[in-house]
């Protein structure tokens, strides 16, 4: 076998070894180190590579923005900001036709601005809002189903844990891709709430109404979201306008959350120490990934496989626009099966430099932020897509067998509807994407 | 074929250090070797690590030659840093040379005692790339300066300013957003990172030039003896003093374009003489007096290779004013 | 937990830190090598964090293809794989070590504080070890856990 052939049957070891539930990062990992045996004829090589590759993986200074934004994410639970939201967007939008949901979807935005990661957001808003979305009669697929995608807001709206890792694998700026995130993150908000409002429009019954509220009362509940608005606009705007590294930024956004969560009385002993140890399991399982992928793709390198098939695309010629929609469309379909940072660790080395030499008429820089914002987009609508779907898990095992996971999957395929409208919406007008960074 | 070598380096392919140095250097092993060597390329760090780790992983056999930029492991090979001191290099080639002959003396049996080392360089005059105008040493106090390695960021402390580390692409971005005052980079990489677009002065020194950083072209030991004996020959015809003074040579030719591209945009060159200059050459004594004594703390005589190392570039200096110049891949087989 | 602490006095000195470079007009400054503590600090909460992870199962999987086999088979897939993990994870610890062995030889010293590099390794080594042992702990749980008939709880994932 040579080494390129060696290379591609790695894919179906791959995801046979996933498939049957092994760890992800823990199957590459194995792949990868078989793969690098074989190659190099024996165990020295990758064994050499090993007694550094850990450690530089795990100190690297750009990567320990992970556990930091995801701390934040968790003392901004703490800080009880997610109740203040969802008040907030409830006086706001709670009387209107779905207007809890809408609310829910608007908090969600919210709690993205100051939250890196989807699965955190999903978890916090749906322990707020799904009782309340319960309480007003919605129906047990809209009120899932608006969480669940709500959830996806947390990564889309940065500071984003993805976005992260895209800007290290690619070598772009993250504060750049932070800020090319934020339309497409709130035109996600819009679509979901417009989707809602089409919802309850054809199944009337789904909703039930929520008494309106007095202006005095709803600027009143406004200035409790202040906080939000100035850890997001420190945290982003930080970074952006260059006071610190994005890894700093996240360190001040985690700071900030925390010392809010202290003022307001969030923050107990074991609260703090629920949130460490929150922390404490993502960042591993991430990292595990992450270095999983290193070996994987260091492996695959040394196969040939992603310079011959960045050769191979650009021989035959292939329309620009054919190869990037079928880069999407794969991603959605990997979507539907497997997790979101696995496939943007796994495949961004293959795909990248592929894409990075068709001509889409713009300069690098600007092509591959578009590219990442679209691959982070279609990526994410996986969280949501039936069967695998991270988010659906999560907000249907919160309703505690209330709402069977039937209703759930059916009640999530309209935002997944409204998510593709959007992904055709960023790729025929990339302005809505680089727009922001020109203006700023 | 019957060798395939993996080289690794951490620039994109096209950049010119890849483009003009290790390319034909492997495409003239390639040939001479009748294509019985084959040498495969990962740029970009494509097998994966951080480019500090490429020396060990060239030790260890992961990968068989890599390029290297000395200054990234301070500590591991603190002879070469004797090139990087203030006011030393005279002209690329020359101190290029006359690395290699310090290694062949000093340094080969002692910390490159595990490697194949195929050529030691240094790249062209360091200078000052800066917002605000340097007209002397005062003028830099506190400012932020990006800097590249132990020995520069030493200077830059001792000059008054404030060293900031950060790999060369985040040069661009730290200046737009004022995170830095300005960067320490020869200039060959200006074009690279956009520095011209983005401040209007630099500031030079003349010769000898205020700084310069060493690289060495490395291989595998182990893989080295394994070839066989007329392989062995191939590489070493292709290596030594001769590669290191052309890599030298190669690296600062791209200097000159990207300075008069500078000056055509309207930017202030401004070469420091007399008054001003000896004021930098004083404030920077310390830094080699500091350097001789961590040297010599390490068991090592650090006046000793001060001299030496100064006595070697201005013979290998003499030797180019001669009229003499190193042959490159490719030509070595016509002389 | 102890890596926890770690990541919050981590966040705290960078916050410092950006308060002394902020303020270097007023005379302050910023804390020295804090590139270098974050890194060296890191690594050694990753490293706290594994074992964590590994008992509380939250590693990424995929169980879409899995769940409809009978329990005994996922249980015994499971042990599978937490013995390829305690593999891997023995022999990352046993590379780490090598490794710190290596930094120790070579005198390496970090770029601005320049403390010896395999200071850095050598508390990693420490989590390291602890994951080890967990994870053979976790074999012998799964072990127990083959004759057990409840379902299989899901692993985690996260964003
Ligand atoms: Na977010
Ligand atoms: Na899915």
């Amino acid at each position: 076998m040579t080494n390129l052939e060696l290379g591609l049957w790695s894919f179906p070891v791959l995801l046979l070894l996933i498939f049957l539930r092994m760890p992800i990062g823990l199957a590459m990992l194995v792949v990868g180190f078989c793969g690098s045996w074989i190659v190099g004829g024996s165990t020295m090589m990758i064994m050499a590579k090993l007694k550094s590759e850990t450690y530089t993986t795990f100190s690297s200074y750009s990567l320990s923005i992970v556990p930091l934004f995801l701390l934040m994410g968790q003392f901004a639970t703490l800080g009880g900001m997610s109740q203040s939201l969802f008040k907030a967007a409830e006086v706001w939008l709670g009387h209107r036709k779905g207007g809890v949901a809408m609310a829910a979807v608007g908090a969600c935005a919210g709690f993205g601005a100051i939250c890196g990661s989807s699965l955190a957001t999903a978890a916090t808003m749906g322990q707020v809002a799904l009782p309340e979305l319960r309480r007003y009669g919605y129906s047990g697929a809209l009120a899932s189903g608006t969480l669940a995608a709500g959830g996806t807001l947390g990564i889309l709206i940065p500071p984003s844990v993805i976005l992260v890792i895209y800007a290290i694998l690619t070598e772009q700026n993250i504060a750049k891709l932070f800020v090319a995130a934020f339309v497409p993150g709130i035109l996600a908000a819009i679509g979901y709430m417009i989707t809602i409002s089409i919802y309850v429009r054809l199944k009337p019954d789904s909703a039930g109404i929520r008494e309106r509220v007095s202006y005095r009362e709803r600027f009143l509940v406004l200035s409790e979201v202040w906080p939000v608005l100035l850890i997001f606009l420190l945290v982003v705007g930080g970074i952006y306008g260059g006071w610190f590294t994005p890894t700093e930024g996240a360190a001040v956004g985690a700071a900030g959350t925390g010392l809010v969560a202290l003022f307001n009385g969030g923050m107990t002993w074991r609260s703090f120490s629920e949130s460490i140890l929150a922390t404490a399991s993502a960042t591993a399982m991430i990292f595990l990934i992450v270095l999983g992928a290193g070996i994987y793709n260091g492996f695959l390198a040394l196969t040939q496989v992603p310079q011959e098939a960045a050769a191979w695309v650009t021989d035959q010629g292939f329309a620009p626009m054919a190869v990037l929609i079928i880069i999407l469309v794969f991603y959605l379909l990997m979507g539907c099966v497997m997790d979101s940072l696995s496939m943007i660790l796994l495949t961004i080395p293959i795909f990248y430099p592929i894409v990075i030499q068709l001509d889409f008429g713009m300069s690098v820089e600007d092509f591959s932020i578009w590219f990442g914002i679209l691959a982070l987009i279609v990526v994410e609508v996986g969280l949501i897509t039936p069967p695998v779907g991270m988010n659906l898990f999560i907000i249907n095992s919160m309703a505690k067998t209330s709402i069977p996971i039937r209703e759930t999957f059916v009640g999530v395929l309209p935002f997944v509807a409204s998510d593709l409208i959007r992904v055709v919406i960023l790729v025929l007008f990339p302005v809505l994407t680089l727009g922001l960074l020109r203006v700023f | 074929q019957e060798v395939t070598l993996r080289m690794e380096h951490f620039l994109p392919a096209q950049a010119n250090v890849p483009k003009l140095i290790l390319e034909p250097w492997a495409k003239a092993v390639e040939e001479e070797s009748s294509g019985r060597i084959a040498i495969e390329i990962y740029p970009s760090m494509q097998l994966g690590g951080t480019p500090p780790e490429l020396i060990n992983q060239t030790r260890d056999g992961v990968i068989d030659i890599s390029w290297y930029v000395v200054g990234y492991k301070p500590g591991l090979f603190p002879r070469t840093e004797v090139f990087e001191q203030p006011f030393i290099m005279k002209n690329a080639e020359a101190t290029s040379r006359a690395f290699w002959r310090l290694f062949e003396k000093e340094m080969r049996d002692t910390e490159f005692k595990d490697f194949k080392v195929l050529a030691t360089w240094v790249h062209g005059p360091g200078l000052f790339h800066t917002d605000e105008p340097i007209q002397s040493v005062e003028d830099l106090n506190g400012m932020k300066i990006r800097g590249g390695s132990r020995s520069v960021n030493a200077l830059l402390t001792e000059l008054g300013a404030e060293p900031v580390g950060m790999p060369a692409p985040s040069v661009p971005e730290a200046l737009s957003k004022g995170v830095i005052d300005g960067a320490a980079v020869p200039w060959d990489v200006v074009p690279s990172i956009k520095v011209a677009e983005l401040i209007g002065n630099h500031t030079e020194f003349g010769t000898p030039a205020l700084y310069t950083l060493t690289f060495v072209l490395v291989m595998n030991k182990d893989r080295y003896e394994s070839l066989p004996d007329d392989l062995k020959d191939v590489i070493d015809a292709n290596s030594g003093i001769e590669l290191s003074g052309f890599a030298g040579r190669t690296q600062a030719a791209s200097d000159a374009p990207a300075r008069q591209a500078a000056k055509e945009r309207g930017n202030t060159v401004t070469v420091l003489e007399g008054e001003a200059l000896q004021g930098f050459k004083d404030a920077a004594e310390p830094v080699i007096d500091a350097w001789v004594a961590d040297i010599d703390s390490k068991g090592l005589d650090g006046a000793a290779l001060l001299d030496e190392a100064e006595t070697l570039i201005d013979e290998e200096n003499e030797w180019l004013e001669a009229g003499n110049v190193s042959s490159g891949p490719l030509e070595s087989t016509a002389d | 937990m102890a890596g926890g602490i770690v990541l919050v006095l981590l966040t705290i000195m960078t916050c410092v830190s950006i308060i002394g470079r902020a303020g270097i007009e007023y005379g302050l400054r910023p804390v020295k090598g804090d590139f270098e503590l974050i890194e060296a600090g890191v690594a050694f909460s990753i490293f706290a964090f594994l074992p964590w992870c590994q008992l509380r199962r939250a590693h990424a999987t995929v169980d879409l293809f899995t769940s409809g086999l009978p329990p005994r088979v996922n249980r015994f897939i499971d042990l599978l794989s937490e013995i390829v993990m305690t593999v891997a994870l023995l022999i990352i610890t046993w590379r780490l070590y090598h490794g710190m062995m290596d930094k120790l030889g070579y005198h390496e010293t970090t770029f601005i504080l320049q403390f010896p590099v395999w200071w850095g390794y050598a508390a990693a080594f420490i989590p390291a070890v602890i994951s080890c042992i967990i994870s053979v702990y976790m074999v012998g749980v799964r072990i127990g856990e083959l004759s057990n008939k409840k379902p299989v709880e899901t692993g985690g994932t996260i964003h």
